[in-house]
């Protein structure tokens, strides 16, 4: 394929050398093309925006430009070649003219467009592969990518280790500060338990104990000292009749716990049996924990869920706060932080930038899953100055969900499904000093066809400084020969 | 006259084998053309570099992507099974032609073909749950594969070509056909040993061929994504659900050990007495004929079932209650139909607006399917019923996890498109229309579904959506995901009433009300259905149903005194009057007992189709 990709380039190149339409009419509008690169500002070393024109046409030319260089393509399918692309990066602004045959063999140009080369991205990101069904999986895998070019590897995949009668789940990767030599993901159902990885060695563990409701969810690995929040969960699913929503996600109970890796123990954060704690979220100094919870006082037992569900529209998560001394592992008081219930509103998914200065979330109508709410868009919160704002340039008319910073903070990446309203893709933004983010643009792909044909969706983004160093069948083999070590419960200090 | 003797004896077996592919492409399309249709529409293939290059990624994809190639063919069965028919024949001349199978062993060497036709046509309701790409046509091109594996490896005689030949065959062919391929090395060692090459030739390609049985999936699991034990029988299909990894696999690797073996058959026709050679053939032929017809699967739900389904998914609503009854007719009065059936023919009777009169009149009930394995309803028909009842989320849903589970489908591919068409969703109807752009019998249906995705006005009267829109007057509900699909449907229209509900709603809800035999609900639709629909006389069922439960000892006098038919009045007493001196006490004694005419109400619906099944 990237073959193929590459000759289709330098015959592209080779057949156009001297094609540049010099009679046209102008077309006064940047022409349409998917996926929408128009005027976007990119990192200094991302790889190449390949994309195809949408607008009809018998002929297509594509000049690409830079201060000194000067790239053209042939065909609708604009796939720059990588080395041209490197020198293009370097002029800092990059212009895109297309220039289209009509059927009556008459050239039009349309206004020019631009890339505009920003900050340095980190070079790799990660991100679970999944299929949009609502209980089915049978391949699931976390994939690397490396974001200078095209190339993706497997960091883990679930047929690797499940068999024909047992299957495997696998979740929520995360890294400590963005570097691979500390990073844990879930194993749910046949060999499972959490998959750590501590300064380069397998651990696996099993965090659920007597006294927890559960195993490790959504975690936030503490930046400075070794300890992890995890929310704990229990999930249900219900599937909408006629909705763009396919699913409604929530839990009937959550709590947080602090995962302590040196002692594989595990202590309560919250767990208010009125209160559903969820997404916990460390500020940069790790003093501070993030995190949302909606009060529900209704009854217990076998109809809590189905109460719940009928009562889901007044579930609206509120944005909390906990401070923590890392050394002692103490915590301080609640904090509210934002009452989203007082607008309504449902609050989820909390993120604090590198520098500790702002905090992205994603914000809906109700509840608790952004991922399957069409609604959900992104706020954003000063975290010096208490404001707030809704962040009109990141959202869309579909749902926005799961975001990361990138280790130096000027970029966002996130999920969204804006593409079809089903199949999650990756997008980025720049962020300047001044807290405004520039038009996304998607995760580049060789083939700019490539998310209209895949048919899985991307989730859990999360950037990274490095390629993890495990192999797949490194951690496949550990995977399947070791036993999860059960935590140990140990009591909370604070308060 | 020995010449003459001979001649006839060939042109015996030549005809045994023109014969036999004859009848079995006459018998694929008179007696499974609706099976073959399901294949394939459960398939998918594409002209397209993109979607090729999928199959590249893993050994035995370009396997995979012939056999779906293939496939797409069954659309017009009679060329699909022509072509199937084909290279089964093939498959046997060759073996014949390559191992020199003497005359009278002849038949033995169309044994794999035979295997392949048992394995495919014993699938039955295992068609619903086979998830392997190109699963019809691929054993048999896998062993065709195999035969021009052993043709090429006996080529060079000179040992190190032998060597060379045989490792570049086989990893290449791994690649290409994955378990087929390393059969074939199997068998090409087996051939190699009854050759006239030297010793140390055989003793490389044995070499060669042993490191690349073992070398190659290790290697190939080493790089790749899958579980270690996968390797060997890449190709063959996966176990999926319950059904057993051994009858997913098992007559496949059968069909190669048969190669295997007929690869060691002596050469040279038999001494003694003529007629032995021929008592030898037909005795094979017997055999193999008769365990194919005996393993052959002829349930006749499952055709029913078959030709129910595809008439719905043609809106041909008529067609699905007409299947239902000429399937009934030609059973006993026990015969009770599956629960597919009847959700299609109550599916059909709304469509056509003749449930009021005809819902009752076919027998209920919930007949297992025959078959070993469970099939959930929502993998086989979840699609078709979420659609058609106008549950489009319900459609979605199971589209997705069916594509999850068994891998994207024709038919999964149609109605995700005409969901998204449905919710208004151009990007995501054009991404799976443009997935059946690229097939070759799905494009002009493509292309007439594009156009009501930049004209909704046309769905008004276009068909489906025509007999659609009525049934999505309802405000959007949450309903459990883990519950049967039939349940879920049940469900939705026993729930709260629409705010804006139509003719073709109310009367939907209002059979699923008499269903639930619940009379307070009953007489909510019956209202709401005399309401919108306004009927010059009231639908025979409906009457039945209102006048039963305004006998009931709490019920309101005024509904005692509802102007009902006389004949409802009189079939009721006659029903009762039996009931009474009879006293059956389930459905089967009360399908003997009770005649036609009385079984056919809802009475007796309500008094004696109980504790059904439902999925």
């Amino acid at each position: 394929m990237k073959h193929f990709i590459t000759i289709v380039a330098i015959l592209g190149i080779m057949t156009s050398c001297t094609q540049i339409p010099t009679s046209t009419s102008p077309v006064d509008a940047v022409p349409s093309i998917f996926p929408d690169y128009t005027d976007v500002v990119i990192p200094s070393n991302i790889a190449p925006l390949n994309f195809r024109i949408e607008e009809k046409g018998e002929k297509y030319v594509t000049v690409v430009t830079g201060r000194s260089e000067k790239v053209i393509i042939t065909g609708s399918k604009v796939v720059i070649p990588k080395g041209k692309w490197e020198k293009l990066k370097r002029t800092g602004l990059i212009e895109v003219q297309v220039y289209i045959m009509d059927q009556n063999k008459s050239w039009h140009s349309y206004t020019p467009f631009t890339f505009t080369v920003s900050d340095e991205i980190d070079p790799y990101i990660s991100y679970r592969i999944i299929p949009v069904a609502v209980e089915s999986y049978q391949e699931l895998s976390i994939k690397e990518r490396n974001l200078t070019n095209f190339k993706e590897n497997t960091i883990f995949s679930n047929t690797m280790v499940q068999t024909n009668e047992n299957g495997t789940c696998i979740n929520c990767h995360y890294y400590k500060n963005y570097t691979t030599d500390n990073m844990l993901f879930h194993v749910r159902h046949y060999k499972g338990g959490t998959v750590l990885v501590l300064d380069g060695q397998l651990h696996k563990v099993n965090m659920k104990t007597d006294s927890t409701l559960s195993a490790g969810v959504f975690p936030a690995w503490h930046p400075t000292h070794d300890y992890i929040a995890l929310s704990n969960n229990r999930t249900h699913q219900s599937v909408h009749s006629a909705s763009h929503d396919k699913l409604e996600v929530l839990d009937d109970i959550s709590d947080l716990i602090l995962y302590d890796i040196k002692n594989n123990a595990v202590s309560i954060i919250e767990n208010d049996s009125c209160e559903l704690e969820n997404y916990p979220a460390w500020t940069p100094d790790g003093k501070k924990l993030y995190y949302v919870s909606y009060k529900y006082e209704g009854g217990y037992g076998e109809k809590r869920k189905n109460e719940m569900f009928l009562a889901r529209k007044e579930f609206h998560f509120n944005l909390y706060s906990k401070s923590f001394d890392p050394d002692t592992r103490t915590w301080g008081p609640t904090k509210m932080e934002f009452d989203a219930a007082a607008l309504d509103s449902s609050i989820t998914w909390p993120r604090v930038s590198p520098d500790g200065k702002r905090l992205l979330a994603c914000i809906s109508t109700h509840g608790v899953f952004p991922l399957d709410q069409i609604v959900s868009d992104f706020i954003m919160f000063n975290l010096e100055d208490g404001s707030y704002r809704h962040v009109d340039e990141l959202n869309s008319p579909f749902a926005e969900s799961y975001h990361s910073w990138s280790s130096n903070g000027k970029w966002i990446m996130f999920s969204t499904r804006r593409e079809d309203g089903v199949h999650t893709r990756l997008y980025f933004s720049h962020i300047d000093e001044n807290g405004h983010f520039s038009k996304p643009f998607a995760l580049p792909q060789e083939d700019p066809d490539f998310n209209r044909e895949f048919l899985y969706a991307f989730n859990i983004p999360e950037f990274m400084k490095e390629p993890v160093h495990i192999t797949p069948r490194q951690f496949a083999s550990f995977i399947s020969s070791t036993e999860a070590t059960r935590s140990k419960y140990e009591s909370k200090k604070g308060e | 006259m020995n010449q003459k003797k001979e001649n006839n004896k060939t042109s015996l077996i030549w005809y045994s084998r023109l014969i036999l592919p004859v009848a079995l492409w006459v018998i694929l399309n008179l007696c499974s053309a609706d099976f073959l249709l399901k294949v394939e529409e459960r398939s998918h293939f594409e002209f397209d570099w993109f979607w090729f290059t999928g199959f590249l990624k893993e050994p035995s994809g370009l396997l995979s992507w012939l056999g779906l190639f293939f496939t797409q063919f069954l659309y017009l069965p009679w060329l699909g099974s022509l072509l199937w028919v084909l290279l089964l024949t093939a498959s046997g001349e060759l073996t014949v032609k390559i191992f020199k199978v003497p005359g009278y062993l002849s038949v033995l060497a169309y044994i794999p073909a035979f295997i392949f036709v048992v394995y495919n046509m014993s699938m039955g309701y295992m068609v619903y749950l086979m998830n392997h790409p190109g699963y019809f046509f691929m054993p048999v091109l896998g062993y065709l594969w195999a035969l021009f594996t052993v043709v090429i490896i006996r080529k060079p005689h000179n040992p190190a070509s032998s060597l060379i030949i045989t490792i570049i065959i086989g990893f290449a062919g791994y690649y290409i056909a994955g378990f087929y391929a390393l059969a074939a090395l199997i068998t090409a060692c087996a051939d190699s040993f009854r050759s006239d090459r030297s010793r140390l030739s055989r003793i490389l390609i044995l070499t060669a061929a042993a490191i690349t049985i073992v070398l190659s999936p290790i290697l190939m699991v080493s790089t790749t994504e899958y579980y270690i034990g996968t390797g060997w029988t890449l190709g063959l299909p996966d176990h999926v659900h319950t059904v057993p990894l051994l009858r997913m696999q098992g007559a496949l690797i059968l069909a190669m050990i048969v190669l295997l073996l007929i690869s060691l058959l002596p050469h040279g026709e038999l001494n003694g007495k003529k007629y032995i050679p021929i008592i030898i053939q037909c005795a094979l032929l017997v055999g193999i004929i008769a365990s194919t017809t005996i393993l052959w699967y002829k349930d006749a739900n499952f055709k029913t079932e078959l030709r129910m389904i595809r008439a719905a998914d043609n809106m041909k609503w008529e067609e699905v209650t007409r299947i239902l009854e000429k399937a009934s007719q030609s059973q006993d009065s026990d015969w009770q139909p599956t629960r597919v059936m009847v959700m299609l023919k109550d599916l059909a009777l709304i469509k056509t607006g003749k449930d009021g009169d005809y819902a009752f009149s076919f027998s209920d009930g919930s007949c297992e399917q025959k078959r070993k394995w469970d099939v959930p309803m929502s993998i086989q028909i979840g699609h078709t019923l979420g659609f058609h009842y106008g549950i489009p989320g319900l459609c979605q849903r199971w589209c997705f996890e069916t594509s999850t589970i068994l891998g994207w489908k024709n038919i999964i591919f149609k109605y995700s498109a005409m969901t998204a068409i449905l919710f208004n969703n151009t990007a995501l109807s054009e991404k799976f229309l443009t997935k059946m752009d690229n097939t070759l019998f799905y494009r002009k249906w493509a292309k007439e579904q594009r156009k009501l995705v930049y004209d909704r006005s046309l769905m008004q009267k276009t068909a489906p959506y025509d007999l659609v829109l009525p049934l999505l007057c309802h405000e959007d509900r949450i309903t459990s995901d883990l519950e049967g699909c039939e349940t879920f449907i049940r469900r939705h229209f026993t729930g709260p009433s629409p705010v804006h509900s139509t003719p073709m709603y109310d009367r939907a809800a209002l059979l699923f009300a008499m269903k639930s035999k619940d009379p307070t609900l009953f007489w909510t639709r019956f209202f709401l259905y005399l309401d919108s629909n306004n009927p010059k006389s009231i639908d025979r069922f409906y009457q039945e149903a209102a006048y039963l439960f305004s006998q009931q000892d709490n019920s309101d006098p005024l509904l005692k005194a509802l102007p009902f038919d006389e004949q409802t009045k009189n079939l009721y007493k006659s029903f009762q009057n039996l009931a009474q001196r009879t006293g059956p006490k389930d459905l089967e004694e009360a399908n003997r007992i009770f005649p036609a005419n009385l079984r056919h109400t809802f009475f007796y619906y309500y008094y004696y189709v109980n504790n059904l099944k439902l999925f």
